[in-house]
């Protein structure tokens, strides 16, 4: 089975991140950039309200027995000053019911299932 | 209902969106986005490397380089899954890495702003 996760960062956390994982055995990610807000309704310095702030999103399909060590990955860089602050952003897991490379024309969804029955 | 994405070339986007409107999907929206994929990557070395061995590791060297790419999210009903995924793979089609990839994720509900409609009446 397949899982999509999908980690709102920090922005200059970005490239630590992208590091750490491909240390780790994830190389396929997708970054794109992101504006929002959490629970803290945004951020408020003196007088102005700031309450759509730049955010990195990166995409990575991943396999279902690998989620917990790619979670862990992510949590440990992406953390600020290793113990966390409000805004150092989520991690979403969604199912993937079909995922296909576009270069070779395979399904890859059939594989997997394989791999973890087997 | 399902959402397709996809991550295809920022040149095939043209060419994408004509495939797209042919197979009678009309409503998309598209992202820059930045990735990499597995590319010249030895299977065996990344296997080594999820294990944990640190040779592995010093293999994969520099392939971190992120390339642009175009992200599409499409949100289909059931039976157009097949076709738009199909199209997109015939398009996008020139058999050498970096060609991206497709993924197919279950949507639970679609709402259309203007009128309210939910459901599959939503996005037809």
């Amino acid at each position: 089975m397949l899982l999509m996760i999908r980690s709102i960062i920090r922005p200059e956390k970005a490239d630590a991140v992208l590091a750490a994982l491909m240390d780790a055995g994830f190389p396929a990610v997708t970054k794109y950039s992101v504006a929002g807000r959490g629970k803290q309704r945004g951020i408020k310095i003196g007088e102005v309200t700031y309450d759509e702030l730049p955010k990195v999103m990166l995409m990575s399909v991943i396999n279902a027995a690998d989620k917990d060590f790619f979670i862990d990955t992510v949590m440990k860089t992406a953390r600020s000053k290793g113990k966390g602050a409000f805004g150092d952003g989520k991690i979403f897991i969604s199912d993937v019911s079909e995922s296909w490379t576009i270069s070779s024309g395979v399904n890859e969804t059939a594989a997997a299932t394989e791999e973890v029955t087997a | 209902m399902k959402e397709v994405i996809a991550v295809v070339r920022i040149n095939m986007m043209n060419q994408t969106k004509q495939a797209l409107t042919d197979c009678g999907v009309d409503a998309f929206f598209a992202h820059e986005a930045h990735g990499r994929g597995k590319g010249f990557v030895n299977p065996k070395v990344l296997k080594g490397v999820q294990q944990g061995y640190e040779e592995a590791a010093a293999l994969l060297g520099e392939k971190g380089k992120l390339y642009p790419k175009r992200m599409i999210t499409a949100v289909v009903e059931d039976s157009k899954v097949g076709c738009v995924v199909e199209t997109i793979i015939n398009t996008n089609r020139t058999g050498k890495p970096g060609d991206g990839k497709v993924f197919v994720v279950p949507m639970a509900d679609a709402v259309r702003v203007r009128t309210g409609e939910t459901g599959v009446k939503s996005i037809s």
